[in-house]
């Protein structure tokens, strides 16, 4: 990677008028400390910062100044002649419009009000904040730039599974036929992701990989940080060229940056690999926040993957890309392609009946269609909720701005008889604005690294072993940045330019001193109402997730959640080859565990419900019709072993469990009361055969299991067929270990014991706690409601302020008027009452404003909430009570205040 | 002095931060750095380099062109050192500091 200069703008900028003999000499020392602080390792936006601040420093006046300061200091016998270098003046134009002295008075001015001041920046902050870190993050996700040429011409193509899902990968066969066959595009790749085991310094562990056709990068435009990409003849014969190229992450993380990495060997799953290339730090593969590790060409496939994958029309695991020739639509590709999968169906039709292929525009697919279609409301939900909380943080500066520009009606009025323009009233107020979003900005950089951070830690515990990346995205910066900024310039503007009329006499005689009361703010009084009406929203979303939470995390799946750890060894990647070595290890693996006093149960499960995979198998079942063309149905299941229904306390309702004696005798089922409620409602199944479509053995059943929740916990109770492991292959075994212990206990038991069986054996996640399997699936739900509570909170808090801001300030315009009463015979209390019921009337304006939205708006969410619709009873209740509360306090204080004042001196105040 | 000149302050410690620099050493940059580690005076890049024009236009500095470097985006620096007026000054300079925190009885003995 080329070594990134200072900002080029701003080097024009230097360049431009500043003194021919030192301009050189100036940019080189700004270069080089530059250079210095990005070498001490300082980020790029700071030392980009710090160079824009020298320049401008330099070019706004300040050498001019300092000339005419040496002007007074030159000896005395010079100073009245003619002088030279007068003549010549330099001259360095001051570069911005304001006038110094504007800006040492906003600074004098806004740190003489710090309450104001640290409001106005704080809510700021906070809006700018949450709203560049929910970017960034969404941006990461969905709107990644891909470092990609003529994005527009690409396309992604899919063909449709057997139960009609439009978005399938495809097979190698396929994809060598379309590449060859097709003339609408120019060139079409294909990639496949694996995770695979790498060796770097003996330290054994798993990481993430693509796949890819020799032609890849070059087809996507894609330029090698090191080295070069792959070659034609690299990708011809399958297994003939282990080579890799590094991703950019792996190669500085693990190899250290080595340029020399070019030519070494890297053992991926046992076999060795050279490194002919690196990838470019800009591309990290082709999912979002995942990190790819190494890329290896794709016939390499079966050597690192095992089995015939590359050969069989059936195995389908292809993503394809295509370029589109130039003047092809994506509509005229998709009519191509139709036919082309109509050619291939009468070609091969045992394998391709029914299936189609489309392509849909590169640019319009963000993770995947059928994830996008669920992801891009969820990401839209995020947006619109920190966006909420970005209005009320606007609403907050702008209520501030105006209470301070009423405050300086009289002073503005003084400086106007005074004879000072109306422009340079505007031009200072403006720098004070401008000031108050500049320093908000910069806080609000600060949150959004840590809500980023905060994020990043609270990451899905998704069982892949990934690297994740998310930074902070400076567009988005910039633009919340900018709008706040005009928010208050509008909102500051608005007052000042009313306050500038120039109507002094009534001002200056005082007039305004006693009659400004809450009635005459309409406009922050407005304000107010918003913020309130606005948080009430976020607040309900917040009080509709957390409820949908605890309901989520109170629902029975089926099995038993107690005390449990599970484990995932891929024994075919530790140097295991045959079946009955790896049988063996798990007999030596059980064996051991349950010789632990503390262990009750082994087990070994292919899949753990509530986990992130779906699993399901074709079944025929005699007597009840499908509508797929090869008449199976597609039935989620599991491979489990003879103790699994013991291990996880799942229910034999009928029939029996596996025993050992099943392992020798026919294929056996176990399968759940759902199964025998939707294909043979009422009937005894124990005994009756169904039949595996992949294999057309027979399936005897010989059980029926309550039902579990599989792959959500909302679902409806779905047919599951449990097959006997042993029976089949020990492919992907997990081991479930159950106890009378803590699940921690348990997890470092059954670290202890596979370090014991086997030190080299690699795991494919950490050992884990069956809460821990658990939380995958409470993600979404948790998040969302961690998110709204902070969220709403937030705008609570600044709700709170600003209902505090608005009674404060109508009180202290009211002091004369309160004195009167009290000096009259209102009570302490009826002064409370009478200044906390000015602040209550908005707050109530608000809370109805509020529900109504909130009313419309949480349909949205009814989708991602358990067990409560989105008009829950409690949640609707419960926050208008804790919202009023706050309101209440916060009026409170400063109404209490105003009790407190004396009426002598009140009445005597000017 | 015949001239009857004095320096002001700034001036004067940046042409005596030259002067300590050596002739190989003292540009822009470490001015600024003996300046805000002996001087005590933090100044801006533009002031340090108005004050340097300054002196030279004056005769008490003068400057040269250093060679390119590449750290530097390619520029050169400019290099300064202290002209025998600059030294004569300086020392001007130092005299009517010590005369006068020269004890009153020494003064009138002078």
């Amino acid at each position: 990677m080329a070594e990134r200069g200072p900002p080029r703008a701003a080097l024009a900028l230097l360049r431009r008028r500043v003194p021919e003999e030192v301009a050189e000499a100036i940019e080189g020392d700004l270069t080089e400390a530059y250079r210095a602080a990005r070498e001490a390792g300082r980020p790029t936006w700071l030392a980009d910062g710090r160079f824009w601040l020298e320049v401008l420093l330099v070019r706004a006046g300040a050498l001019r100044r300092a000339a005419r300061r040496l002007e007074a200091i030159r000896p005395t016998s010079e100073r009245n002649r003619p002088d030279r270098a007068a003549r010549r003046d330099p001259g360095f134009p001051s570069l911005l419009p304001m006038h110094l002295h504007d800006l040492r008075y906003a600074v004098r001015r806004l740190l003489n009000a710090p309450g104001f001041t640290a409001v106005a920046v704080l809510s700021l902050a906070l809006g700018i904040g949450a709203n560049t870190a929910m970017f960034s993050i969404v941006n990461a996700v969905l709107i990644r730039d891909l470092p990609v040429e003529d994005r527009h011409e690409l396309v992604e193509v899919y063909s449709s599974s057997s139960d009609g899902f439009q978005y399938a990968t495809s097979s190698h066969p396929d994809y060598l036929d379309l590449r060859n066959e097709n003339d609408v595009f120019e060139n079409v790749v294909a990639s496949r992701t694996t995770i695979a085991r790498i060796d770097i310094d003996d330290r054994p562990r798993v990481v993430f990989g693509e796949l890819i056709s020799w032609d890849y990068f070059q087809t996507l435009g894609i330029e090698m940080a090191l080295g070069r990409s792959f070659v034609r003849e690299e990708d011809e014969s399958p297994g003939t060229h282990p080579v890799v190229i590094l991703g950019h992450r792996m190669w500085t993380q693990d190899f250290g940056a080595d340029p020399e990495v070019l030519g070494r060997s890297v053992s991926l799953n046992g076999r060795l690999f050279t490194v002919v290339g690196v990838a470019p730090e800009a591309y990290t593969g082709s999912m979002p926040i995942l990190v790819t590790g190494f890329f290896t060409p794709l016939m390499m496939t079966d050597v690192l993957m095992g089995g015939e994958q590359l050969e069989r029309r059936r195995s389908r695991s292809m993503f394809l890309k295509a370029r589109l020739l130039p003047g092809v639509t994506v509509e005229q590709a998709n009519a191509s392609l139709s036919a082309f999968s109509a050619t291939l169906e009468t070609r091969y039709p045992e394998s391709n009946e029914n299936r189609t292929m489309s392509a849909v525009a590169s640019g319009k697919v963000s993770l995947h269609p059928s994830v996008d279609r669920i992801l891009t409301p969820v990401a839209g939900l995020l947006l619109a909720v920190v966006g909420l909380v970005l209005l009320v943080a606007c609403a907050n500066l702008a209520s501030f701005l105006l209470a301070h520009a009423e405050d300086r009606r009289k002073e503005i009025a003084v400086r106007l008889a005074l004879g000072a323009g109306r422009r340079r009233l505007v031009s200072q107020l403006l720098v004070e604005t401008t000031l108050l979003a500049l320093a908000g900005g910069a806080t609000g950089l600060v949150l959004a690294q840590w809500t980023v951070e905060l994020m990043m830690a609270l990451r899905p515990p998704l069982p892949v072993p990934v690297d994740v990346e998310i930074s902070l995205d400076r567009t988005v910066l910039l633009f919340t940045a900018t709008v706040s900024a005009l928010a208050g310039l509008a909102f500051g503007l608005i007052p000042a330019l009313q306050a500038t009329n120039p109507d002094v006499a009534p001002t200056l005689k005082n007039e305004a001193a006693g009659s400004a009361g809450p009635r005459r703010l309409t406009l922050r009084n407005g304000l107010v109402v918003a913020q309130i009406a606005l948080s009430f929203v976020l607040l309900i979303g917040a009080g509709l997730f957390t409820r949908s939470l605890q309901k989520a995390q109170a629902i029975d799946p089926g099995f038993d959640t107690g005390p449990g750890a599970l484990a995932w060894p891929m024994p075919e990647l530790s140097g295991y080859e045959t079946p009955e070595e790896v049988e063996a290890l798990y007999d030596d693996l059980e064996r051991r565990l349950l010789d632990h006093p503390s262990v009750t149960h082994v087990a070994l499960a292919d899949r753990i419900p509530l986990g992130s995979g779906v699993q399901t198998g074709g079944y025929l079942l005699p007597g009840v019709p499908s509508q797929t063309p090869d008449g199976d149905h597609d039935i989620d299941n599991a491979n489990v072993d003879v103790g699994y229904f013991d291990a996880m306390g799942v229910e034999i309702t009928s029939g029996r469990a596996f025993t050992r004696d099943d392992l020798d005798t026919e294929r056996v089922v176990v399968v759940s009361e759902a199964f025998v409620d939707r294909y043979y409602p009422g009937q005894n199944l124990v005994g009756r055969t169904i039949q595996s479509a992949g294999s057309g053995d027979d399936l005897r059943i010989v059980g029926v299991a309550a039902d579990t929740k599989v792959r959500t916990l909302g679902e409806a109770p779905r047919p599951y067929v449990y097959q006997l492991q042993g029976q089949n292959s020990f492919f992907g075994m997990q081991v479930v270990v159950k106890g009378r212990t803590t699940s921690e206990e348990l997890v470092s038991i059954t670290r202890t014991t596979l370090e014991d069986v086997d030190p080299e054996l690699v795991l494919f996640e950490e050992v884990k706690t069956m809460n821990e399997h658990l939380a995958l699936l409470l993600f979404p739900p948790r998040m969302a409601a961690l998110l709204l509570t902070v969220f709403g909170g937030l705008a609570l808090l600044l709700a709170g302020i600003g209902v505090y801001g608005v009674v404060s300030y109508a009180v202290s315009k009211r002091t004369r008027e309160l004195g009167i009463r009290m000096s009259l015979g209102a009570s302490a209390a009826d002064i409370v009452r009478m200044a906390v019921g000015g602040g209550m009337r908005l707050v109530i304006v608000g809370a109805l404003v509020g529900i109504a939205l909130a009313g419309a708006v949480t349909w949205v969410a009814s989708d991602y909430l358990f067990g409560i619709s989105s008009t829950d009873v409690v949640t609707f209740a419960t926050i208008p009570l804790l919202l009023t509360l706050v309101a209440l306090v916060a009026a409170w204080v400063p109404a209490r205040r105003a009790s407190r004042v004396d009426p002598v001196r009140a009445l005597r105040m000017e | 002095m015949a001239k009857g000149s004095h320096l002001g302050d700034l001036v004067e410690l940046v042409l005596l931060a030259v002067r300590r620099l050596g002739e190989v050493e003292a540009d822009g940059a470490s001015v600024r750095a003996v300046l805000s580690d002996r001087g005590d005076r933090r100044v801006s890049v533009s002031t340090v380099y108005v004050t340097l024009m300054r002196l030279e236009e004056k005769g008490y500095a003068r400057s040269w062109k250093g060679e390119p470097n590449a750290r530097r985006g390619g520029k050169a620096r400019r290099l300064y050192a202290v002209t025998p007026e600059g030294m004569e000054i300086l020392e001007h300079v130092r005299t009517v500091r010590e005369r006068m925190w020269a004890p009153a009885s020494e003064v009138a003995r002078g």
